[in-house]
């Protein structure tokens, strides 16, 4: 009986021992920054990945308080922030990844300019 | 008496090393403070309104600083940026003079040293601000509320 009970505890503290080790190795994915730079390749986009965060984060910032009212306002604010020679589809792709990185709860407002 | 003379020589060189030295305390036309902040005819709410679509990370910096102040700190800040603005260029010039000349004259930057970061501190900022600023309505309470 005490065998048995040692054998389950061992087990259990495995598990937990597993858990924990996926718990700690989580955050090390979960840079956003990182992600949306990865995005931004993809698309041509390059420069500073600091700075495309914060124009990622800034554009969510002025959908929620309104200084941007639609998602053509977001992406020509995008375009002013780019290297001269990026193209508009490149702004829609910046401003498509900002929203799912960092507000994808603003993520409708690029829905309705689609069906405009 | 070579020794003599040789005093003197170092004395006179020492002289004209000093003497460009304080000259360059002096203000420029475009330092401390930059000559399209000097000239531009656009208010405080203009100027701002510009930046935050045209240099968004230099203003969203600004206004992060902006609102670790202390309340009263604030409104001395707006205040002060305003009366700035409310002068002439003749008199900004030698708002410009007096600030370089001596660091003390400006009681807002004993208070909260990068107080005007946003207006005086980066040509580049200045020019892309001033480039456009004519643009936005004159009055914008919403430039300070960020």
């Amino acid at each position: 009986m005490r065998a048995i009970m040692m054998v389950i505890g061992g087990l259990l503290l495995g598990i937990m021992v597993v858990i924990a080790g996926l718990a700690v190795a989580w955050p090390a994915h979960a840079d956003p920054d990182t992600d949306f730079a990865n995005e931004l390749h993809t698309y041509g986009i390059y420069g500073q990945k600091d700075y495309n965060a914060w124009i990622g984060k800034i554009t969510c910032k002025r959908l929620y308080n309104g200084l941007d009212q639609d998602a053509d306002k977001s992406a020509k604010f995008v375009f002013l922030q780019m290297p001269k020679g990026s193209t508009t589809e490149q702004a829609w792709q910046f401003l498509g990844a900002s929203l799912r990185y960092y507000c994808p709860d603003k993520l409708p407002v690029l829905e309705a300019a689609a069906h405009q | 008496m070579w020794i003599k003379a040789s005093v003197a020589a170092a004395v006179v060189s020492v002289a004209a090393m000093a003497l460009p030295a304080v000259a360059s305390a002096d203000a420029s036309d475009d330092y401390p403070i930059p000559n399209r902040i000097l000239k531009t005819t656009c208010t405080v709410d203009q100027y701002m309104a510009a930046v935050r679509d045209v240099e968004p990370v230099y203003y969203e910096r600004y206004m992060t600083d902006y609102k670790n102040r202390p309340v009263d700190v604030q409104d001395a800040a707006r205040d002060r940026i305003y009366w700035f603005f409310s002068l002439d260029y003749t008199a900004r010039r030698q708002y410009s003079e007096d600030t370089a000349t001596n660091v003390y004259y400006e009681q807002m930057a004993t208070h909260w040293g990068n107080w005007a970061k946003l207006f005086f501190n980066n040509k580049g900022v200045a020019a892309h601000g001033t480039d456009i600023c004519m643009n936005y309505p004159p009055t914008d309470p919403t430039v300070w509320n960020w």
